[in-house]
C-alpha cells in the first residue's frame, strides 16, 4: 500500500529531516508513528500526501511512484488520502455540515448523496446534533471530530492523522482513537502521528518510531 | 453547470465579503474605462461629422490640351477601379463650353473671341462617404495628379484635413490615456484578487488537500475578476451616458461650438458594449495573472 525506499528529506540549509527511511505499510494497517518533537513525523506524513517532495528515494502509494505524479494530477492522490491535521484546518466561518461536505463537493457529488453521506459520517463521529453549528462555536474535541469526519467522508484508502489528540485531555484522546479504530475496521489504512506514549500503550498497534529523522523502531505493540 | 453555479456563488460571496475593497476597485475600474470611453465617443462623433461633410467631396482633374483619348480612357478606368471612388464623369472641352453657355448666357460674348473652346476637358470624381477615407482620398488624388495628362486638380479638403487631425489627436490622446489607465486597472484588479486569495489562503490550502482540482479553486477567483470588470464596464457605460446628458446643460457656453461635432442625444450601443467587454476582459486577465502567481508561489 505505502512503501518508502531509501527516502531522504532535507530542507533548505538545514539538517536532514528524514534519513534513509525504508518501510512498508499494508492495506488496512493501524500504525502509530511516534517520536519526539522534531523527529520527522510530520515530514514523513507530508511526504505521503505529497505536500513535500523527498530529496532522495522513492515513495510508492498503491504501487504508483508518488514523485512522478504531476501537479495537475495531484488531486487524484489526495482523494485517496484523508488527512486530520494537528491544527484541524477547518473553515471556522462555515458550519460543521459545510466543513464535512467539502471533500464530496470538490468531486462534484450530487446534493442528495452529499447530504446522506454527511449525516452518516457525523453520526459515526457522534456529531449529528452539531450539524448546523458554526465550527467556531463548538469545542476543541468536537472540532477534532469534525476534522476526522471530513477526512473519512470521501472513503479514502489511507487516513493520516497528525497529532490528532495533541490538544485534547486523556479521556477525549481515547475517544478519538476509538473513533479512528472504528474507521480502521472498515479497511482504511490508518497512520497516526503522536508522541503520547500512554495512549500508544492503551492500543495494541504497530509502532514506527523516528528519532532525529531516522527510523529507530518498527514493531507490533504488545502492551495493553 | 453545478460547478459553474458554485463558482459564481463563491465569486459573488468573495465580492460581498470584501465590500469596501471591491467597491473601491469597481469605482476605479469604472473611471479607468470612462476616460477611454469619452475619447472613443468623441472620436466616433468626429467620424460621423467627417462622414457627413464627406458627402460633398469632389475632385476635378483638368486635363492637358495634348492628352489623347486613349490616355484619358485609361485614366478614367483607373479612377473608376479605385474603391474610394463613387462616381466618375468626363467633361469634354465642348461640353464644358456648353455648360458655361447654359449657366452664364450673358457672358457668351467672351467666347465669341475664341475659335475653339477655351475650357479644358476634365474628369469629375465623387468619393464614397467614409471619414476614414479622407487621408486615403488625398493620397489617391495626389497620385492621379502626377499623371502627365493632368494639368491641375481642384478640390477642397482643408476642412476634412483639420477635422481628421483633431480626430487623430483625440484618438492618440485617448489611446495613450487609455493604455495608462488600463494598466492601472489591471494592476488594481490583480491586487484585489491577490488580497482575496491571501484572505482565503487557508481555505484554498484545505481545498487542495482534500483533492480539489486547480480549476475548482481558480474558477471563483477568475469569475470574481470577470464580474468586477463587467460591473465596472456597466458602471462606466452608465457614467458616460450621464455625462453625455449632463454635459450640454452645464456647458452651454461651449456647447454651441461642439454641438455640431458631437451628437449629445445618444450613446452608441457599440461604445457601451466595448466598455463592458473591455472591463470584463481586463478583470479576467488580471485575475488570471494573479492566480498564475499564486499557483507558482503556494506549495501543495
Amino acid at each position: 500500500m505505502i512503501q518508502f525506499f531509501h527516502v531522504y528529506k532535507q530542507y533548505f540549509r538545514s539538517n536532514e529531516a528524514l534519513s534513509d527511511i525504508n518501510l512498508s505499510i499494508e492495506r488496512g494497517e493501524f500504525i502509530f508513528l511516534t517520536g519526539a518533537s522534531g523527529a520527522g513525523k510530520s515530514t514523513l506524513l507530508k511526504l505521503i500526501y505529497k505536500e513535500e517532495e523527498p530529496s532522495k528515494g522513492q515513495i510508492l502509494i498503491d504501487s504508483i511512484n508518488s514523485t512522478l505524479i504531476p501537479p495537475g494530477k495531484l488531486y487524484k492522490l489526495r482523494r485517496q488520502i484523508g488527512i486530520v491535521f494537528q491544527d484541524f484546518k477547518l473553515m471556522m466561518n462555515r458550519t460543521v455540515h459545510e466543513n464535512v461536505a467539502i471533500p464530496l463537493l470538490v468531486r462534484g457529488d450530487k446534493k442528495a448523496a452529499v447530504e446522506k453521506k454527511v449525516n452518516s459520517t457525523l453520526a459515526l463521529v457522534g456529531l449529528s446534533h452539531r450539524k448546523r453549528y458554526l465550527t467556531s462555536h463548538i469545542s476543541g474535541g468536537e472540532q477534532q471530530r469534525v476534522a476526522i469526519a471530513r477526512a473519512v467522508i470521501g472513503n479514502p484508502k489511507i487516513l493520516i492523522a497528525d497529532e490528532p489528540t495533541g490538544n485534547l485531555d486523556t479521556e477525549l484522546s481515547i475517544e478519538i482513537i476509538r473513533i479512528l479504530e472504528k474507521i480502521n475496521a472498515s479497511g482504511i489504512t490508518m497512520i497516526i502521528a503522536t508522541h503520547d506514549m500512554n495512549l500508544i500503550n492503551l492500543f495494541p498497534k504497530r509502532i514506527i518510531k523516528l528519532d532525529k529523522g531516522q527510523l529507530v523502531l518498527d514493531k507490533a505493540n504488545e502492551a495493553v | 453547470m453545478k460547478f459553474m453555479a458554485r463558482a459564481v456563488q463563491q465569486a459573488l460571496n468573495n465580492i460581498l465579503r470584501n465590500k469596501t475593497v471591491n467597491f473601491l476597485c469597481l469605482g476605479i475600474i469604472a473611471f479607468t474605462l470612462l476616460v477611454p470611453g469619452i475619447f472613443n465617443y468623441i472620436s466616433f462623433n468626429l467620424d460621423s461629422y467627417i462622414s457627413k461633410l464627406s458627402e460633398n467631396i469632389e475632385a476635378i482633374f483638368y486635363l492637358r490640351e495634348d492628352g489623347n483619348s486613349a490616355d484619358i480612357e485609361k485614366m478614367l478606368q483607373r479612377i473608376q477601379g479605385n474603391l474610394l471612388v463613387k462616381e466618375v464623369g468626363f467633361t469634354s472641352k465642348d461640353r464644358a463650353q456648353m455648360k458655361f453657355t447654359q449657366e452664364f448666357p450673358e457672358l457668351q460674348y467672351i467666347l465669341a473671341e475664341f475659335s475653339d473652346s477655351p475650357f479644358p476637358a476634365s474628369i469629375n470624381v465623387k468619393f464614397r462617404t467614409d471619414a476614414r477615407n479622407v487621408v486615403q482620398i488625398e493620397s489617391f488624388i495626389r497620385d492621379i495628379e502626377k499623371n502627365s495628362i493632368i494639368e491641375s486638380v481642384q478640390l477642397n479638403l482643408d476642412w476634412a484635413r483639420k477635422i481628421a487631425m483633431i480626430k487623430k489627436f483625440a484618438s492618440f490622446a485617448g489611446f495613450f490615456l487609455s493604455a495608462i489607465l488600463l494598466i492601472v486597472s489591471i494592476f488594481i484588479i490583480f491586487n484585489v484578487v491577490k488580497i482575496n486569495i491571501f484572505y482565503r489562503r487557508d481555505e484554498i490550502n484545505i481545498l487542495r488537500l482534500v483533492g480539489a482540482t486547480d480549476w475548482y479553486i481558480k474558477t471563483p477567483f477568475l469569475l470574481e475578476g470577470l464580474i468586477l470588470g463587467f460591473l465596472g464596464g456597466l458602471l462606466a457605460g452608465g457614467l458616460l451616458l450621464v455625462t453625455i446628458r449632463v454635459f450640454p446643460v452645464y456647458a452651454k457656453f461651449i456647447f454651441n461650438i461642439v454641438k455640431q461635432l458631437i451628437d449629445f442625444r445618444q450613446l452608441p450601443l457599440r461604445i457601451f458594449w466595448e466598455m463592458v467587454i473591455t472591463g470584463s476582459a481586463i478583470g479576467l486577465f488580471s485575475s488570471f495573472i494573479s492566480l498564475r502567481r499564486f499557483i507558482k508561489t503556494t506549495p501543495g
